[in-house]
């Protein structure tokens, strides 16, 4: 027997990120692993005390910074319930379709990178080519690309520009098409095939008490997605599907993620449409000065104003591309919020992975965590 | 957000003295607050009326008290609980969840590096977030940003 104990990170192609998972190895068999976290630890929830409602929004961009709009989504629904605000329908709406478009952007993030751990090449390069045009869109109308700070606490910093519903429906179309393509080039490649099939199986029992969430838990059959079981926003109003796979390992997962994405555009189209034919305020009226940020700017004599608010807890949970994501806001009648304790899914996903590397070879490790869709922005927060 | 009907689940008669309040919150199942002693009892009965997915444990830091939330997703129902207890501040300690939901092991060691909560049984309370050696509880009112603190960062070797 050799047991040695090696380091794949914190700086290993494997990572996308910055974490450390400590492999104890016999030869190549993985005899027991141990992640070590916190590389990019900066405190969002000790922040987020100091800072104004409005202004922790700038904080849940860098929160995962591949999945921004899902993450200020959730922070302003949570903030909202505890300072008993209701956002226009109009905005959620609005909410709604960000939240899809940066989903499809996440996957197919994940889908380059996770093809690339593999040796495929040309994958990675037509994800960043197809994720580019969502960038695109999203620059359209928040004016950024990644850190949108687009959402407020009552509804959204402005309505979408002329002209833009139309340029995300060609988009979609485009994007459609290209899913076929991705399929093709991987579930056609014996290659991809033998390095996933059977690969970091974790069972549906497994996941549930390991507290596995996402495309990792739907791939081992369990229908659970946020947006259908517990709809938040314009869930509730549109049609559309829970991807589910049964094989519970690393093709599962991508066959979820990719289902999700076409889910997505199903969602996206019906919105779209919503969009077009219901105009409307993005704001809530009547709000306070110093939250109705786009008409009185945060820094402005509003933000000095010293006043009671009614006391509130908000809770809010969404489906975020990585998995079920929370957020538990305490207000207590100031102009921060007095705590906010946010859930990350992938850092609970990690939290397991004792249970889908142990037994598995050294050269299964980048294929499997591959498939968990590590973003450690959010999950060390 | 639609809120949910009222949770058939007889709290009172299955938590017994354990129970000392239950509180509606908007759109969930409520919140149930209980005794730390029984905290063990409290978890096996949770868990076994359907809320087998625990969503995350946040402590919160109430100056003269601290507070431990758990916050609970069931399947069958399709709703979210809440757990809390009141901890003392000069000895917060409360029995662990990683007997009944195996995925608190992170959430606990969380919850102690950052609110300074000591989780009786818990099987590897060691630092996650923070590094190895880190003695201060960042998420405790008294922790202020914005100061110079003297900090001895140790190196671990493996």
């Amino acid at each position: 027997m050799s047991e040695m104990w090696i380091n794949m990170g914190p700086q290993h192609p494997m990572t996308h990120g910055l974490w450390n998972l400590r492999v104890q190895i016999d030869g190549e068999l993985i005899l027991d692993v141990d992640p070590e976290m916190g590389y990019l630890h900066r405190g969002i929830e000790k922040i987020s005390e100091d800072r104004h409602y409005n202004e922790v929004v700038t904080l849940m961009d860098r929160t995962c910074y591949v999945a921004g709009m899902a993450w200020e989504h959730l922070y302003i629904l949570g903030a909202e319930q505890a300072l008993h605000l209701q956002p226009p329908e109009r905005a959620e709406y609005i909410r709604t379709m960000s939240e899809e478009f940066q989903r499809i952007a996440s996957h197919i993030m994940w889908y380059a990178a996770f093809v690339q751990d593999l040796g495929l090449m040309s994958p990675f390069l037509y994800g960043m080519r197809d994720r580019d045009l969502l960038l695109d869109l999203f620059q359209s109308y928040t004016g950024a690309r990644m850190t949108y700070e687009y959402m407020r606490v009552g509804g959204v910093r402005n309505d979408l520009p002329h002209g833009f519903t139309d340029r995300a429906r060609k988009v979609l179309d485009w994007l459609i098409e290209r899913f076929q393509e991705y399929d093709q080039l991987c579930m056609g490649s014996d290659i991809f095939r033998r390095r996933c099939d059977g690969l970091g199986v974790l069972s549906a029992r497994d996941c549930i008490d390991y507290g596995v969430t996402g495309p990792m838990l739907r791939s081992a059959g369990v229908a659970r997605d946020l947006r259908k079981d517990r709809p938040y926003s314009a869930y509730d109003r549109v049609d559309f599907d829970v991807a589910r796979a049964t094989t519970a390992d690393v093709t599962g997962r991508y066959l979820v993620r990719m289902e999700e994405m076409r889910q997505s555009v199903r969602i996206l189209r019906q919105v779209l449409d919503w969009l077009d034919h219901h105009p409307g305020p993005v704001m809530a009226e009547n709000l306070p000065r110093w939250l109705g940020a786009p008409y009185a700017p945060i820094g402005r004599e509003g933000y000095l104003l010293k006043r009671e608010y009614p006391k509130g807890v908000g809770f809010a949970a969404i489906e975020e591309p990585h998995g079920e994501a929370a957020v538990y806001v305490v207000n207590q009648g100031g102009e921060h919020p007095y705590r906010v304790k946010f859930r990350s899914p992938v850092y609970v996903n990690l939290s397991a992975a004792r249970k889908y590397l142990v037994g598995y070879h050294v050269a299964d490790i980048p294929p499997i965590m591959g498939s968990v869709d590590v973003c450690v922005g959010e999950s060390d927060r | 957000m639609t809120a949910l009907p009222a949770p058939p689940v007889p709290w009172p008669e299955l938590l017994g003295e354990a129970l000392v309040a239950l509180e509606p919150m908007e759109g969930t199942s409520g919140r149930i607050r209980f005794r730390s002693a029984d905290a063990e009892r409290v978890f096996r009965a949770v868990h076994d009326a359907g809320f087998h997915h625990l969503t995350m444990i946040g402590g919160i830091d109430w100056v003269d008290h601290r507070e431990v939330i758990y916050t609970l997703w069931s399947d069958a129902g399709k709703t979210y609980l809440f757990l809390s207890t009141d901890l003392p501040a000069d000895h917060p300690t409360v029995a662990t969840a990683t007997r009944v939901w195996p995925s608190a092991n992170w959430h606990e060691r969380e919850a102690w590096e950052m609110v300074d909560i000591q989780f009786e049984g818990h099987p590897d309370l060691r630092h996650l977030l923070m590094p190895d050696g880190y003695e201060f509880h960042p998420l405790l009112r008294s922790f202020k940003l914005h100061e110079p603190e003297d900090l001895e960062v140790k190196v671990r070797h493996v």
